[in-house]
């Protein structure tokens, strides 16, 4: 009896746990399967993916915790375990010495936040090879595109896309001539090695546009020590006769320790695309990208130089490009281009010719064990030009030719502390000139401009076990400048903008594979110099355009949410978010037609009005058994102008994505061998707004195929892929392109991908 | 070329870089190159063997604004004489960049094709059209109008229409009242409805 009461008391108190979270001191990163000790219980554990640990059934008592992994500080820590649960955050510090030959595998946060973030990578990466980025995107859920034609396509996050969201390169915020629905992002998808997209406000973080998410193109880490590795891929498909080819090469230097290199190059060239009746004439597309970067780092002091060039050159489906109103309903009603068209390479007038140089210099140095000091600066020169079907001479001119230059200046200091708080505060600094290149023959769409950027922001997120907890304030202030001429007389205007924006959020660990998090931000965006003083035709769109040089920012909050489980057969996420928007801009047709002695044209004018954006992701996969495994993501966007009880155009449709895998290689061996069928369904656009210049489509279903082996060739590796997309060779338009008024989308391709690693 | 002075060089090019990133350029006035401000149709009667009579009129359309907004084209009205026949030549110009447009299209003949329809043309046709350009192209700046001796009706429309950069071998696309037009691709550069009185 009393024996047994004796085991009784000791049960009770036995039932206590360690809870605790390892992450690197130097990024907040979480760390997988560091060693967890508790040397008087003898029992230990290994941290998860995300830095998670639970040690059960101790008892109350003073212990000692050990924890190691390899290439960093052991640390040891004394608890008192008493009748609550315990739980800590432990921040291991990197060991100064060099491990040979140690290589860290696996998938990295880009960005520690506590929104919702998904990234593209690996696998799924390599698959997406020879697409743009707005198409690579797609493999996310929530991400679409907005497109014109089959070349350019820009990512839509939650139904916003173009300035209100932004996209980094290297984390420079690429400033492109984004404003323009036929402006792709300045930005070769191979120079990365992992594409982040952030779907929550991140103004904050990021400044002013940040609204709908951001998207962070990365490249892997420069190598601190001996390294060299090449990878070569090779691209190949036969809709448009595509050939893409991207050589980059890792560099680490024997005898300079901390000094790295990386230099990457891609070209691209394919001709015109193939509906499935017919192939749409002036499709092709011609790509030269470079870049390259050299780093250094020692335990104090971290430089790296950066360097990127994009270069496209573009042809614009023929028929696209209309003179007047009733030539663009003349083609609307044929509903594809008149001619049959044949194969070509050639790219001709209307085109567009885009350069894109972004240069930075980055480096940090560790004041002390908890603060860092990082400075970062970045040049940008983006110089468009658009060539239309004119007469003459002007057709080697351009029509639209605008030079951009932006300077960035970022320094901001992080302080990561044994405690539980870590953060950031910093200035964020840019500067803009954006010129008309005289000579043009047209009267500017846009006036020249001097934009002036400054923000002030700090962050602090407290981490405690299983929980996190981020809250940030940032103010900006904005003048823009703008000169240009309206009929040989001179116009001017000064612009001043301010705000103030804020986020609180939120990370908790419900279990080891159960992650909640919740992500409440305010975000502005500034109306955009041709939301402001657009006033004339645009060109090939049969649309004049009039801006409204009074418009005020937009200010937006977006609430986002997100459930995260990891189980061994099962990954499930799933998002929803509620994202009101005040002074939302948009362009509105104004029922009225304007005269000329070239026809008559559609009047746009922008106005605003308050909309509400909401929705869901979701995106799972499930392992049935060892060789077979399906996935199904998908998303729904609303967005309502809440001012007039109706819908904004251009919101993606309801789609879903589903896909079964099987696997033929043996349990023993990682190499992969797998086919996938995957079938992608699209709904008709049934939030219609009142006035579109032709229905939306219907709804479609496409079917794509692909498979992947990866083979050794001594020590190196070789993966070869072969896709099929669009299997059935489906005639189909979608909503989010603006050609779906002229063409049908591109039929099947079929596509090699070739990935050697040497 | 010296080392030292390729260096000054390549500093002058640097810092120029990044003093014309610091401040926008001025802007310049542009004249709008691809505008047209002025329509001119010449009449010129002729008899059966093509000879002139009489003095040659013509009528106009302008919009000296070029693409303002909220301004409509003054546009005349052609008065013609039943039974005769006349020689009718479109002149086109940019009063902006007082530039002579006809030259231009004229120099372009295999990638221009004027079109004339409206109800004179097509649906109560009293008018009737035949390319007589100089050249072998059909382009329809020059070409003989004959009105009927006794049309139904003595008002209608001529709408003239120049096609740029279409297919000149599209079936159909040698008539002048081809109302397919768009069938045969390119885009519209005029388009300008006339309204006629026949006496």
């Amino acid at each position: 009896m009393i024996l047994l009461l004796g085991f009784k008391i000791q049960a009770q108190d036995c039932s206590l746990s360690i809870r605790g979270k390892i992450i690197h001191l130097e990024n907040n990163e979480p760390i997988e399967a560091a060693y967890v000790w508790v040397i008087e219980a003898e029992e230990g554990a290994v941290s998860d993916q995300n830095g998670n640990f639970t040690i059960k059934n101790l008892c109350r008592g003073n212990y000692t915790v050990t924890i190691q992994y390899l290439g960093h500080k052991t640390i040891t820590d004394s608890i008192k375990l008493e009748s609550t649960t315990f739980s800590k955050t432990y921040r291991l510090e990197e060991e100064a010495v060099g491990l040979q030959g140690v290589e860290v595998h696996g998938h990295r946060d880009a960005v520690q936040t506590t929104t919702a973030v998904s990234a593209l990578y690996g696998e799924n990466l390599m698959e997406s090879r020879g697409e743009n980025l707005g198409e690579s995107l797609k493999r996310i859920s929530g991400v679409s595109t907005f497109s014109t034609g089959n070349s350019i396509s820009k990512p839509v996050i939650h139904g916003m896309h173009s300035n209100r969201i932004m996209i980094m390169n290297n984390g420079i915020r690429l400033e492109g001539q984004q404003w323009g629905a036929e402006h792709a992002p300045e930005i070769d998808p191979f120079l990365a090695d992992e594409i982040t997209v952030v779907k929550g406000a991140e103004t904050v973080r990021y400044g002013p546009e940040a609204m709908g998410g951001v998207i962070l193109v990365n490249p892997a880490p420069l190598p601190t020590k001996k390294f060299s590795k090449t990878n070569l891929n090779l691209v190949g498909g036969t809709n448009g006769r595509m050939g893409n080819i991207n050589l980059v090469h890792v560099g680490g230097s024997d005898k300079i320790k901390g000094l790295g290199y990386r230099i990457q190059g891609s070209a691209k060239r394919s001709g015109n695309v193939k509906s499935p009746d017919y192939i749409q004439e002036n499709t092709g597309v011609s790509e030269l990208n470079l870049s390259s970067s050299l780093g250094y780092s020692s335990s104090k002091l971290g430089v790296e130089a950066y360097y990127s060039l994009f270069h496209t050159e573009l042809g614009i489906l023929n028929d696209s490009h209309t003179g007047n109103l009733s030539d663009l309903q003349n083609i609307i009603v044929n509903g594809r281009p008149f001619a049959d068209g044949e194969f070509s390479y050639d790219i001709l007038n209307p085109k567009q010719r885009v350069t894109h140089h972004l240069a930075k210099l980055k480096s940090h140095y560790h004041i002390s064990e908890s603060w860092k000091l990082n400075f970062q600066y970045g040049f940008q020169l983006n110089h468009r030009q658009e060539f239309d079907k004119r007469r003459g001479n002007l057709n080697e001119k351009a029509s639209l030719d605008l030079e951009l230059y932006t300077n960035t200046v970022d320094l901001y200091v992080n302080h990561t502390h044994k405690n539980e708080l870590s953060g950031t505060w910093g200035i964020n600094f840019i500067q803009q000139a954006n010129s008309n290149v005289p000579g043009t023959g047209v009267t500017p769409l846009i006036p020249n401009y001097d934009m002036v950027n400054t923000g002030l922001y700090a962050m602090e997120k407290y981490s405690k076990g299983p929980l996190e907890v981020e809250a940030g304030v940032r103010y900006d202030f904005r003048n823009v400048s703008t000169a240009r001429y309206i009929n040989q007389e001179l116009r001017t205007a000064d612009i001043a903008y301010q705000n103030f924006s804020a986020f609180l959020g939120g990370l908790y660990h419900i279990s080891p594979d159960l992650t909640f998090n919740s992500n409440l931000g305010s975000a502005w965006r500034p109306p955009n110099v041709n939301e402001l003083f657009s006033e004339g035709l645009h060109h090939g769109a049969a649309a004049v355009e009039i801006g409204n040089p009074d418009m005020v920012s937009e200010k937006s909050l977006k609430w986002i949410n997100e459930l995260q489980y990891d189980g061994k057969r099962t990954h499930l996420e799933f998002t929803a978010y509620l994202n009101p928007i005040s002074d939302y801009i948009y362009l509105n047709p104004t029922g009225e037609v304007y005269t000329s002695l070239r026809g008559t044209f559609n009047i746009y004018e922008y106005l605003q009005a308050n909309a509400l954006f909401y929705g869901f992701d979701f995106a799972g996969s499930y392992e049935f058994t060892e060789k077979i495994s399906g996935y199904l993501k998908g998303s729904i966007v609303q967005a309502k102008n809440t001012d007039d009880n109706n819908y904004f155009p251009f919101i993606p449709s309801n789609r879903m994505d589903w896909g079964i895998s099987y696997d033929f290689s043996q349990a023993t061996d990682s190499r992969t061998n797998k086919i996938t069928l995957s079938n992608v369904l699209v709904a008709k656009q049934n939030r219609e707004p009142d006035f579109d210049i032709a229905p939306p489509p219907s709804a479609y279903a496409l079917f794509n195929i692909s498979y992947n082996k990866e083979f050794n060739v001594g020590d190196d590796k070789l993966n070869l892929g072969l896709q099929v997309q669009n299997l059935f060779n489906t005639s189909y338009k979608d909503y989010m392109n603006r050609f779906r008024y002229f063409s049908y989308d591109m039929g099947r391709n079929v596509l090699i991908k070739i990935n050697y690693e040497f | 070329m010296s080392t030292k002075s390729n260096l000054y060089l390549i500093a002058l090019a640097v810092a120029s870089l990044f003093f014309s990133s610091c401040k926008s350029e001025d802007p310049v006035p542009e004249n709008d190159g691809e505008l047209i401000t002025d329509v001119t149709l010449t009449f010129q009667e002729i008899d059966a063997s093509g000879n002139a009579l009489g003095a040659p009129f013509d009528f106009t359309a302008s919009d000296s604004e070029g693409i303002e907004i909220g301004s409509a084209p003054d546009v005349e009205t052609v008065m013609l004489t039943k039974g005769k026949r006349y020689e009718m030549s479109v002149d086109v110009y940019n009063s902006v960049a007082g530039e002579d447009i006809t030259e231009e299209i004229r120099a372009e003949g295999d990638e221009h094709q004027f079109y004339f329809l409206g109800s004179a043309f097509t649906s109560s046709p009293f008018l009737s059209y035949e390319y007589n350009d100089d050249g072998a192209e059909l382009i329809g700046l020059k070409g003989i109008v004959t009105v009927q001796q006794s049309p139904g009706v003595n008002t209608a429309n001529i709408q003239l229409l120049l096609r740029h950069a279409l297919d000149k071998n599209y079936p159909g696309a040698d008539n002048p009242n081809f109302q397919d037009y768009a069938k045969a691709g390119g885009e519209t550069d005029l388009d300008i409805t006339f309204p006629v009185v026949v006496e």
